[in-house]
């Protein structure tokens, strides 16, 4: 039995730059794998490379890529559209761009059905007024009149998910759904995602810069750096033993309540991501890596380093812990 | 006792807000009668949902907002009528977004020189002495002051924000959600820096910030704002060892520490949103409080005072 997401080997370039650099991944059914990195570390880049979405300009290669059984990489445009928003939906970070702004929340809720499942115009009303209850929005009739404006960035955020959700999708990709909301929102949000994924049996390949979220709701972590996954391990072995110095790095920098000290600096990573050309061989991470060496610029192995925990480092095991 | 470094008093701010062409505008209280003081040297962390009210508090101090009643004093002195030249040498601002709060036509170096340079009693060699001096202290190098803000990262951006805000050695520095734009791993070395300054430099700061983290990391004292009031005002150690407020008491579990298996938790706020425009009777908080009781809806709660703060919650009394 394949996973319902399979990626091997993904890369893209644009132009000289080389944005995600040989990735593999799968996401499960009813499985939530966080892809976690910080800003240029190519999380979007790879997400958009799966869905077909790729800015103009932007290559995608790779030994693999295949969505419930069914080789997508020789997919046309007209193949994709119609797998997208159907089977395999999206929500994006910040709900005021990615909703229409001239469209009621109704008439962009009942389109994609009827766009992909033909659904009479009445049928797919009842639909959205279903999902809408179903993402915890009261008074769901009066919503499907208003426009995007008029809702609050967590209204917004819950007519997004109940959007994704109108023709059953077997696979979701979250792009950093909370981050424009308050912690508050956040965690109703995050809470419903969940419950949805349980009754659903939805995979979900959720894309965040916060290692607290991953914690919270990832059945699987890839932290990302400079368009690679330096390490990838199953939730609660990535926190009891991240291994990669990147991970170890991001890991000091959160500041966590209840245990910080104030006037203690935070840990941080000196330096910033590079850019990497096509073609770079050895360790992207090397100058910002207290532990680097000579070898760290030569070809890197992917090594087990625990139970279904990998990791893209010569650093022996008990090194600078 | 010494004069606090900010003190504000029955601070209130208004604004009409349009309903459409015909209805008529709404008020809209963003700040409603709100006291403290700061202690010179100290830093007081603000913290509340988006539409609390703390940018416009924030605003209001640096002079750039006027308020609808009552008065803010910086270093003993009323804002008022003070001179813009003498204000920017006492109290200066870093915003949220180095990417829009830098001109992007002009270079670093008179980025940081801007406010020295409006001064206009200040010598060129001056200028160049003490904007080498603002570059250094915030870890830029000379070249890095030759470039524009494009060349340069989210947080060597920050930093600059900051240099412009050091230059005129302001005593006091607004810090409004400095560190939301950034990665965590810059986060980290920006806030680092803000301790450090502060140190060698005796600032006093106002930090806001919507992560409670971060402002658990640098602040001694804390606010917690809903609605336009400070709703619980405590010292930093004793608000996170022992929230007494409900609202603060949700915002802190709300926070998602990195620890794998708790899940995400149910704060018990319901899906009520707070609403500027429509403040609730009573206590503001009643409609979403898990633990609203009688009185609440009726009565508005008075402040209590606490050991170590004050809050305003009937179960406090």
């Amino acid at each position: 039995m394949s996973a319902l997401l399979e990626v091997d080997d993904l890369r893209v370039t644009f132009g000289g730059t080389a944005a995600v650099r040989g990735i593999s991944l799968t996401v499960e059914k009813g499985e939530t794998h966080c892809l976690v990195g910080e800003s240029g570390c190519g999380k979007s880049v790879t997400s958009l490379a799966v869905m077909g979405l790729l800015a103009k300009g932007g290559k995608r290669e790779a030994a693999r890529l295949s969505f419930a059984g069914d080789d997508i990489r020789y997919y046309d445009e007209k193949q994709m559209s119609r797998l997208r928003g159907d089977r395999m939906a999206m929500i994006f970070q910040e709900p005021m761009t990615s909703l229409n702004p001239a469209y009621t929340v109704g008439s962009q809720m009942t389109e994609v059905l009827r766009r992909h499942r033909g659904t009479p115009r009445a049928q797919a009303v009842d639909r959205a007024v279903e999902l809408l209850t179903r993402v915890g929005i009261t008074a769901p009739g009066l919503r499907l009149g208003q426009f995007p404006h008029q809702l609050s960035g967590g209204l917004r955020q819950r007519v997004m998910i109940a959007m994704a959700l109108m023709c059953d999708p077997e696979l979701l990709i979250a792009d950093e759904p909370t981050t424009a909301l308050d912690v508050t929102v956040q965690a109703q949000i995050l809470r419903l995602l969940a419950e949805l994924q349980k009754d659903l049996g939805l995979g979900i390949l959720l894309i965040t810069h916060d290692l607290g979220i991953v914690a919270r709701v990832a059945d699987r972590v890839s932290v990302m750096y400079a368009g690679e996954v330096v390490e990838s391990a199953p939730t609660a072995e990535l926190f009891r033993a991240p291994r990669h110095p990147y991970t170890r790095g991001l890991l000091s920098c959160v500041p966590v309540p209840g245990k910080v000290k104030r006037d203690e600096p935070l840990g941080s990573i000196p330096g910033v991501v590079p850019r990497i050309p096509p073609g770079f061989i050895g360790c992207a991470f090397r100058d910002r890596c207290s532990f680097a060496e000579a070898a760290c610029a030569g070809p890197l192995p992917r090594r087990n380093v625990g139970p279904a925990h990998e990791m893209l480092c010569i650093l022996p095991e008990g090194a600078g812990a | 006792m010494s004069t606090p470094a900010i003190e504000v008093r029955g601070l209130r701010r208004e604004f009409r807000a349009s309903q459409g062409l015909f209805a008529p505008p709404r008020r809209v209280v963003a700040v409603d009668d709100v006291s403290f003081s700061v202690p010179a040297g100290s830093v007081l962390g603000v913290v509340g949902e988006s539409g609390c009210g703390k940018t416009t508090l924030a605003r209001m101090i640096l002079g750039l907002l006027e308020p609808s009643g009552g008065e803010v004093l910086v270093d003993g002195k009323r804002l008022e009528g003070m001179d813009r030249r003498a204000r920017a040498r006492l109290i200066q601002p870093v915003f949220q977004d180095p990417f829009s709060s830098l001109n992007p036509r002009r270079r670093v170096r008179d980025i940081i020189a801007m406010p020295l340079v409006a001064q206009g009693n200040v010598t060129t060699s001056e200028i160049d002495r003490r904007v080498a001096e603002s570059l250094e202290r915030v870890g830029l190098s000379t070249e890095q002051g030759t470039r524009f803000p494009s060349q340069l990262s989210g947080g060597q951006r920050q930093r600059v924000a900051i240099a412009r805000a050091l230059v005129l050695r302001p005593r006091i520095v607004v810090c409004d959600e400095p560190t939301s734009a950034l990665d965590v791993s810059v986060q980290a070395q920006i806030l680092n820096l803000l301790a450090e300054l502060r140190r060698d430099l005796g600032l006093t700061y106002l930090f806001i910030s919507h992560n409670l983290a971060v402002v658990e990391h640098v602040a001694s004292e804390v606010a917690v704002m809903y609605l336009g009031r400070i709703v619980e005002k405590r010292e930093s150690e004793a608000l996170f060892r022992d929230p007494r407020h409900p609202y603060t008491r949700a915002l802190l579990d709300s926070v998602l520490t990195p620890e794998p298996g708790l899940g995400v938790p149910d704060v018990g706020l319901g899906d009520i949103m707070p609403d500027p425009a429509n403040i609730p009777s009573g206590c503001r908080f009643h409609p979403r409080c898990p633990a609203c009781f009688a009185p609440c809806a009726a009565t508005t709660p008075r402040i209590t005072s606490l050991e170590d703060g004050l809050v305003e919650c009937h179960l406090a009394g």
